[in-house]
């Protein structure tokens, strides 16, 4: 059996766990007092806080019993928040406001007594691991850098902490220069263009990364080793050689789903993880604010997967992650902590509850079958609202449609959050779309009061209960059928999770097409009127000549220095030492593409499948 | 099956379709692959990061109708333009260019593309249906002689000739060289689907480029029509990284009904890739097929199809009794055991090699793990075709493989 069988089986057993405890808490006077006694205590800790208009609130929702089976039920299935198996929530109060009067109540009389007030500015003692930062966190990237660099500076201006989220170009995903033979066309577009350590100074100019509110984040998967290092080594320029242990931020890294869905793999699948997992193994000890892995679901559900296929395939990358860095002997409760998670989030109703299943099943896994301790069990999540499900006819509507699945998001109390642009289809978000796309997540969280006042809105609702039920179900069905197929990576070498999401992506457009699945303004309420024309973020060929003009230079100064710093490379590639100790040293001289090829040159080219 | 189906007589369609460089947005190329199979098209599927030199290579050797490009990240008016240029250039401006890429290519991109030589763009929104019903009404054509035709797009449409009309075929009177007579040993490979043929032929070919420094090699690749539409989805280029190069001539056949493992025309186009005198190795691919098959006609009576024979087998072929049944053990002078990664290989090459021995005919089982590059079953396995086939293990270039010749 490959971990996945017994990771299915752990759900169960903690299910059946879960079930006997209920029946025992029914039973026994004894454990039911003790849980009465927890309970009472639990709502002691709760606050009371009002709205605007004047309504007191709890600033925690329980569910409203005293009977021991439910508390039972809630604290063991689901979790106080913050809690095992951490279904409601990861952290105590998420989207709360911090700064409203709050009221602590006196033990035992719920709601009604208040002892003192107190202004919760930046009170970090009573719940050590609240987030207190602002999910949101806006992916961006176009032209050169200097351009994202602008554009970073535009979005920051609506935001409280440091969230710089960067979406790179065609040739820097694939581990091209710029000046590779026919891809000057896709020079900055789609992201932006970084062929060199300098581009990546150009990058973050201007922004303190060493805030501790600071957080960088780059979506960068094969490559990501080299443009890390370039991260570090632009940082050092700027900072200082000490501020390493300093950076926060998250490299997406996670080459599983490359091969499954994202499509963007250079070196065999064994290189590619060796080469992430040197990268990991360094990062743990070097930069413990950093992930140096998100885990993501977004590029397989994007690419077609359903909910359910989204969850299971991610959650077992996850796991085989951190059976590959168990192999390679990093302790779990080091690395566990420093894996996070990236999911999408559509209108289909699993999505209520897709966040909240993930978790749970990712705790129990990490505690029962990793034996990973409470910090290395909880899932992080960021989330994207899905831009698949965003349309060309009467864009307009992508407004409403990325609403939605925002609350759905919060709903499972996502970390962070990003929400798509109106102008999804047509290109790079414009600036106009990126500001309206950031005021969303604002008027949702700032300035309605759905998630201010009261944590745990929904948790224990019926639908909830019975859609999560569901969804773990199918999922622990995927992990048992990918177990007969010898685990996550032979399914994979068997193109088993591409066949199934490119059977669902076909299936998906076929209901679109036979107006099975209603889209407003597409199949249904149709205007008919022309496709709308909108500006578009596109990168003219002078940018683009500009950047290879500047790589050509770089080559130029460093053409001494590249051969012997490309050769040490080599030589540790070969050799089997960890190749992001030395990539660290190569950029400092050499381009992506020179690395790239380089590396290539060692390992072999990634045969692609079908 | 719902879907449209061509009438058995006509050449069904064929379509390359592929994703442009740095982009790997294929969802929908594969829905549309889908579809367009379904609508009794032969799809030849290319893959995503494909440049517009490999794009125009394939189209020329699998003479297709059209070129359709699915694009999303960006830069398509230059790179549809590029393709557009290197088909004309190339003399080819015949097959014609089209494509689609969401809501990122706009009306007024689809103008300037059109002067560029782009046919047409498939907004977003379009219905498949209608899709389908438009690509079988622009692009249909049957396939005739065309003396302006050079190189490998003369071959192409020799092979298309026979294609469509299998049964007429006699030897060709015009010979298709550039002068350069080879001749060319034909192996063919056989062997249950899954096996790895296709990789270990991949990794073969690597093997005869490095050796090989001026030399040509053919590869046909017979891959099964859908039975009901007619149509197929031909993805062997998907995966074969060293036929990116010129002097691989990679061509997919569709079995369109053929029972035996091959495309009926396939005979017809072995022969015309001899006649060529343009390759030093030709590999033809028969479908994954069952334990009494004989693609290569070794058995009968008549002349045998290829020069030698390579049966490929993966440790999982169930057991003595099943590998007792396989007829072509026992006349295929090669024999791979491949994904020797496999736990199960080591019981594997023991019991084969004593169902070979039994043959009595000195038959070597040749373990080889094609998954991985750099594979030294592998070398063996190629310096024994190239000792078959009289190839060069080194000349000029490279040594074929990464060992010394074994012998
Ligand atoms: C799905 C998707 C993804 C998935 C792709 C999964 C996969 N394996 O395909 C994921 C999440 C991985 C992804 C990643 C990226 N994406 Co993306 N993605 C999309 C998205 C949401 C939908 C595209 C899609 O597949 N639609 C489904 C198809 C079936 O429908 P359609 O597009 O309407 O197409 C119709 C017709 O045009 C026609 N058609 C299409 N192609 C063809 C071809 C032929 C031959 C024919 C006949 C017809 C035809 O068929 C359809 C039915 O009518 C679009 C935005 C959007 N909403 O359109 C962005 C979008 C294309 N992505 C974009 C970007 C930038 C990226 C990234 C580069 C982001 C980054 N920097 O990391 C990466 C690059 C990935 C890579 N490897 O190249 C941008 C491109 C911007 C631009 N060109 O200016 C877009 C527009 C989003 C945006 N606004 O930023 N993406
Ligand atoms: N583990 C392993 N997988 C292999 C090996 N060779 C091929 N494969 C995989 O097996 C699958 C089928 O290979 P393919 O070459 O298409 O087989 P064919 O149907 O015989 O042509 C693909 O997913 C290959 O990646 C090998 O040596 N080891
Ligand atoms: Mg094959």
């Amino acid at each position: 059996m490959s971990a996945l069988g017994k990771i299915a089986d752990s759900v169960d057993t903690y299910n059946q766990f879960v079930a006997a405890e209920v029946a025992r808490a029914r039973r026994d006077e004894k454990f039911a007092a003790e849980l009465r006694a927890k309970w009472a205590q639990l709502h002691a800790s709760i606050e009371m806080t009002k709205s605007p208009t004047g309504t007191p609130l709890p600033r925690l929702a329980l569910p409203s019993t005293d009977e021991p089976g439910a508390i039972a039920e809630f604290l063991l299935g689901q979790g106080f928040p913050g809690q095992f198996p951490y279904a409601t929530a990861a952290y105590r109060e998420m989207y709360l406001d911090k700064d409203s009067e709050v009221e602590r109540v006196v033990p035992n009389a719920l709601g009604t007594t208040a002892s003192g007030k107190s202004p919760r500015g930046g009170d970090n003692q009573r719940h050590p691991a609240t987030v207190r930062e602002e999910p949101m966190r806006l992916f961006a990237g176009l032209g050169l850098a200097e351009d994202t660099n602008a554009r970073f500076k535009y979005l920051q201006r609506n935001q409280k902490s440091l969230r710089l989220s960067t979406a790179f170009d065609g040739p820097t995903l694939y581990g091209l220069d710029s000046d590779h033979e026919g891809v000057l066309g896709k020079v900055g577009e789609g992201g932006v263009a970084i062929d060199t350590v300098e581009d990546m100074t150009r990058l973050f100019a201007g922004f303190d990364l060493t805030r501790t509110d600071a957080s960088v984040s780059m979506t960068m998967n094969a490559p990501a080793p080299v443009i890390l290092a370039m991260f570090i080594a632009a940082a050092k320029r700027r900072f200082g050689p000490d501020c390493v242990a300093n950076l926060r931020g998250t490299i997406q890294a996670d080459m599983l789903k490359e091969v499954q869905a994202q499509n963007e793999v250079i070196f065999p699948v064994d290189a590619s993880l060796r080469f992430l997992c040197d990268m990991i193994e360094w990062c743990v000890p070097n930069m413990p604010k950093w992930y140096p892995v998100s885990i993501s679901g977004y590029h397989i559900a994007e690419a077609g997967a359903t909910p359910v296929q989204q969850a299971a395939f991610t959650l077992s990358n996850g796991f085989t992650y951190a059976g590959l860095l168990q192999a390679r002997g990093v302790d779990v409760n080091q690395f566990g902590p420093r894996l996070s998670f990236f999911l999408d989030c559509g209108l289909d109703v699993e999505y209520l509850v897709l966040g909240r299943v993930c978790r749970r099943i990712w705790a129990i896994g990490m505690r029962d079958v990793f034996q990973a301790n409470a910090k290395a069990q909880i899932l992080k999540l960021h989330t994207q609202t899905s831009g698949r499900s965003l349309i060309a006819a009467e864009f307009q509507n992508n407004l409403t449609r990325t609403a939605v699945e925002l609350m759905l998001a919060y709903l499972n109390y996502t970390n962070s959050c990003h929400s798509n642009s109106a102008d999804e289809p047509f290109t790079t978000p414009t600036e106009k779309y990126a500001l309206l796309a950031s005021h969303g997540q604002s008027i949702i969280l700032e300035e309605s009061g759905v998630f201010k006042h009261t944590m745990n809105l929904f948790g224990g609702a019926p639908g909830l209960l019975a859609l999560e039920r569901q969804v773990e179900k199918g999922i622990l069905d995927v992990f048992r059928e990918m177990d007969t197929l010898g685990g996550v990576i032979t399914a994979m070498e068997q193109r088993y999770q591409r066949s199934k999401i490119q059977e669902a992506g076909h299936a998906y457009e076929k209901q679109v097409y036979a107006n099975q699945r209603p889209i407003i303004g597409l199949n249904k309420y149709v205007s008919h009127e022309p496709l709308p024309s909108v500006p578009l973020a596109r990168t003219s060929p002078k940018k683009q000549r500009l950047q290879v003009a500047r790589l050509t230079a770089f080559k130029k100064k460093h053409a001494k220095k590249a051969p012997a710093a490309l050769q040490r490379l080599e030589n540790v590639a070969r050799s089997g030492g960890n190749v992001f100790g030395e990539l660290v040293n190569t950029v400092e001289v050499c381009s992506l593409g020179q690395i790239t090829a380089c590396l290539t040159n060692v390992v072999g080219k990634f045969r692609p499948m079908v | 099956m719902a879907a449209a189906s061509t009438p058995r007589n006509a050449a069904p369609l064929r379509i390359l379709t592929a994703v442009p460089v740095c982009d790997g947005h294929d969802s929908a190329v594969t829905t549309i692959n889908i579809e367009l199979a379904r609508h009794g098209i032969e799809v030849i599927y290319l893959g995503y990061h494909q440049s517009a030199a490999a794009i125009v290579r394939a189209a020329i050797q699998e003479d297709v109708n059209v070129v359709g490009l699915s694009s999303y990240n960006g830069g398509h008016i230059v790179f549809f333009k590029e393709v557009c240029d290197q088909l004309r250039k190339s003399g080819n401006a015949d097959i014609p260019v089209f494509g689609g890429g969401g809501g990122t290519i706009t009306h007024a991109d689809e103008r300037v593309m059109q002067r560029q030589g782009t046919d047409r763009i498939y907004f977003a929104g379009t219905p498949l249906d209608a899709m389908m019903a438009q690509i079988k009404k622009d692009y249909a054509r049957v396939a005739k002689p065309n003396r302006k035709f050079k190189g490998d797009r003369a071959l192409a449409r020799a092979i298309s000739i026979v294609e469509s009309a299998p049964a007429r075929y006699s030897l060709p009177t015009t010979r298709y060289s550039n002068g350069a007579a080879r001749r060319s040993y034909v192996v063919g490979v056989a062997g249950p689907g899954g096996a790895g043929k296709s990789t270990l032929i991949d990794e073969l070919t690597s093997r005869f480029l490095r050796s090989n420094p001026t030399g040509r090699i053919a590869l046909l690749a017979n891959d099964p029509s859908h039975p009901d539409s007619g149509g197929a989805i031909l993805g062997d280029r998907v995966s074969a990284i060293y036929a990116q190069d010129d002097r691989v001539f990679f061509r997919s056949l569709a079995t369109r009904g053929s029972l035996t493992g091959l495309s009926a025309a396939a005979p017809a186009a072995i022969d015309i890739l001899k006649q060529s005198g343009e390759f030093d190795l030709i590999f033809v691919e028969s479908v994954g097929v069952g334990q009494e098959s004989d693609p290569f006609r070794i058995f009968g009576k008549g002349p045998k199809l290829v020069d030698a024979t390579l049966f490929v087998l993966a440790p999982y072929y169930g057991g003595l009794i099943q590998l007792q049944k396989i007829a072509l053990l026992n006349g295929a002078d090669l024999v791979a055991l491949n994904k020797c990664d496999h736990p199960m290989a080591h019981t594997a090459k023991a019991e084969i090699q004593a169902r070979l021995d039994q043959n009595g005919k000195d038959q070597v089982l040749h373990p080889t793990t094609a998954a991985k590059h750099y594979d030294p079953g592998v070398d063996t396995l190629y310096a024994a075709i190239a000792r078959l086939g009289g190839l060069d293990l080194v000349r000029g270039g490279e040594k074929a493989c990464f060992m010394e010749d074994p012998a």
